[in-house]
C-alpha cells in the first residue's frame, strides 16, 4: 500500500508542469487538447474540401459543354491552315501565349503547364511572354521574368467568352511588335481524370501567304491580315475553354483526394483521441482508488 | 458439336456480309457531289457541324455570295447580314450573324467562324429599335473609343432592322 503511495507521488509533482489531465506518459500520447483541436481541424478540412468537390462537379458538365463546342469552333477556325498546310516561321520573333487560371488547389495544373512552357524557353530564350493566369506566372517570374511581355489576371472565374480572348487578343496587337511565330500552351482535356499540357501555333499572316496550298484560294490581299487576327482570338478562346474543363475537373478529383485523406485522418485520431481519454480517465481512477484504498 | 460449330460459321457469315454495307455512314472525306458540308460554328455553340446542305448564301464585305457545291476555294470576311442556309430537306434557315469569316475549302467543305448567329424569327422590332436609338445618342457623344463601338452597333442594327419583321 505504501509503496504505491510513494510511486504515485512522484508522478504528481512531475506532472505538475503539464496541465491536469496530461498525467499520461511522455513519449506515447500527446495532450488530449491538442488531439481534439488537430481532430476539430481536421473535420472543417474535410468539410471544406468536399464542398469544393461537389462545387466543381457541378461545374463541370457545363463547362465539359462548352470546352466541346469551343473545340468545335476553334477547329473550324483551323480548318484553313490546315488545308493550306502553314507551317510556322522557325526565325524571328516568336511570341509564347501561355493559358493557365488565377486559383490554385487544382492538382498539377499550373506547374505541368509551366513546365512545358520552361522546357520551350529553354530552346527559345528569346522568345516573349503573354501569360493568362496569376498562377503561371508567379511560377514563369521566377526564371524568366524578363520574358514577360503582358500578362491577365481575373482568368478563370467562369467558362472563358469569346469578349475576353477577343481583348487579349488586342492587347497583344496593340503591344506593336510584329511576331513571326505564335504558339499558344494550354492543357488540353483528355477526359474527366486526365489533361496534357499541348501547345498549338497561332499563324501570322507571312506563314499564311507562304503556305503551299495557299494559292488555291481565291483571296483578297487585304483579308489576310484579317483573318489571321481573328484565328489568334478563336485560338485564344479554345485554349482557355479547354484550360478551364481541365482545371475544374482537376480540382475534383484533387479535392476528392483530400476529402479522402481527411477521412482516412479523422478515423485515426479519432481511434487515438479515445484511446488517449481513456488511458486518462483510467490514470484518474487509480489515482482515486490508490486515494481511497489508502485511506481505509 | 459439329452442329455448334456450323451455328458460329454461319454468323461469322451473316456479319462478315453486314459490315460492307455503309448505308447511311458519312465519311470525311466524300461529299456528295450536289451538296456542300457545312460547318457553322460559334464560340459557344455549333450550329452545324459536318451537315451536307444545298446551297448556303452569305453576305461578304465583298458582296453578297452564294455558295454550292464544288465553289472555288475562297475565304470572305462577312458582315453583318443573314446567312441562309438550303437544307437537304429544302427546308430554308435563316440566321442573323454579327461578323466572322467563311471559308470555302477544297472539296466542298464549307466553314463559317460567326461570333453571334441567331434565328431571324428571334428577334424583336421594338428592341432593335430600342438599342438603334441607344446606340444613335452614342455615336455623337462620349470618348472616341465608345464613339467608335456605337457606329459600330449601329452597322448591325440597321442590317438587323433590314431584316427583322
Amino acid at each position: 500500500m505504501s509503496s504505491l503511495r510513494t510511486c504515485v507521488r512522484p508522478v504528481v509533482q512531475a506532472a505538475k508542469a503539464w496541465s491536469y489531465r496530461s498525467r499520461a506518459p511522455a513519449n506515447t500520447y500527446a495532450t488530449l487538447r491538442e488531439i481534439e483541436s488537430r481532430l476539430k481541424s481536421i473535420k472543417n478540412i474535410e468539410k471544406i474540401t468536399n464542398t469544393m468537390k461537389i462545387v466543381a462537379s457541378t461545374k463541370l458538365s457545363r463547362v465539359q459543354r462548352a470546352m466541346f463546342d469551343s473545340r468545335a469552333y476553334g477547329e473550324t477556325s483551323d480548318e484553313i491552315f490546315k488545308k493550306a498546310e502553314t507551317v510556322p516561321a522557325t526565325e524571328g520573333n516568336k511570341l509564347i501565349i501561355v493559358s493557365s487560371s488565377d486559383k490554385g488547389l487544382c492538382g498539377g495544373i499550373h506547374s505541368q503547364i509551366s513546365k512545358a512552357v520552361r522546357a520551350k524557353l529553354a530552346l527559345e530564350p528569346d522568345a516573349d511572354l503573354v501569360i493568362l493566369g496569376d498562377k503561371a506566372k508567379t511560377q514563369l517570374a521566377r526564371t524568366y521574368a524578363s520574358n514577360i511581355v503582358l500578362s491577365f489576371n481575373q482568368i478563370g472565374k467562369e467558362i472563358p467568352t469569346f469578349a475576353e480572348a477577343q481583348s487579349i487578343a488586342d492587347q497583344i496587337f496593340k503591344l506593336g511588335k510584329k511576331y513571326d511565330s505564335i504558339e499558344i500552351f494550354y492543357n488540353r482535356f483528355k477526359s474527366g481524370i486526365s489533361f496534357e499540357p499541348t501547345s498549338v501555333p497561332a499563324f501570322t499572316e507571312e506563314s499564311l501567304k507562304t503556305s503551299p496550298n495557299f494559292t488555291a484560294y481565291d483571296i483578297e490581299e487585304d483579308l489576310a491580315q484579317d483573318l489571321t487576327e481573328f484565328a489568334l482570338a478563336n485560338a485564344i478562346f479554345w485554349a482557355l475553354a479547354e484550360g478551364h474543363a481541365c482545371e475544374q475537373s482537376a480540382r475534383r478529383s484533387a479535392m476528392d483526394n483530400a476529402s479522402k485523406n481527411a477521412g482516412d485522418m479523422i478515423g485515426r485520431y479519432s481511434i487515438l483521441y479515445n484511446r488517449t481519454r481513456q488511458a486518462v480517465i483510467t490514470n484518474e481512477l487509480v489515482d482515486i482508488i490508490t486515494g481511497a484504498s489508502s485511506l481505509q | 458439336m459439329s452442329a455448334l460449330r456450323l451455328a458460329t460459321r454461319s454468323v461469322l457469315r451473316s456479319r462478315q456480309l453486314a459490315a460492307p454495307w455503309r448505308g447511311s455512314f458519312r465519311g470525311y472525306a466524300e461529299v456528295p457531289s450536289d451538296r456542300i458540308r457545312l460547318n457553322l460554328t460559334l464560340p459557344h455553340q455549333s450550329i452545324y457541324k459536318d451537315v451536307d446542305v444545298v446551297q448556303v448564301n452569305l453576305p461578304a464585305t465583298t458582296g453578297d455570295l452564294g455558295v454550292l457545291a464544288n465553289h472555288v476555294p475562297t475565304v470572305e470576311q462577312l458582315r453583318p447580314g443573314v446567312i441562309d442556309v438550303v437544307e437537304e430537306s429544302g427546308a430554308t434557315k435563316q440566321f442573323f450573324v454579327s461578323g466572322g469569316f467563311a471559308t470555302v475549302q477544297p472539296g466542298s467543305l464549307l466553314s463559317i467562324n460567326a461570333i453571334e448567329a441567331f434565328p431571324v424569327e428571334d428577334f424583336s422590332p421594338e428592341a432593335i429599335r430600342a438599342q438603334l436609338a441607344e446606340a444613335q445618342k452614342n455615336a455623337t457623344s462620349g470618348s472616341e473609343i465608345d464613339q467608335v463601338e456605337a457606329k459600330i452597333e449601329l452597322e448591325v442594327l440597321e442590317a438587323l432592322a433590314a431584316v427583322a419583321k
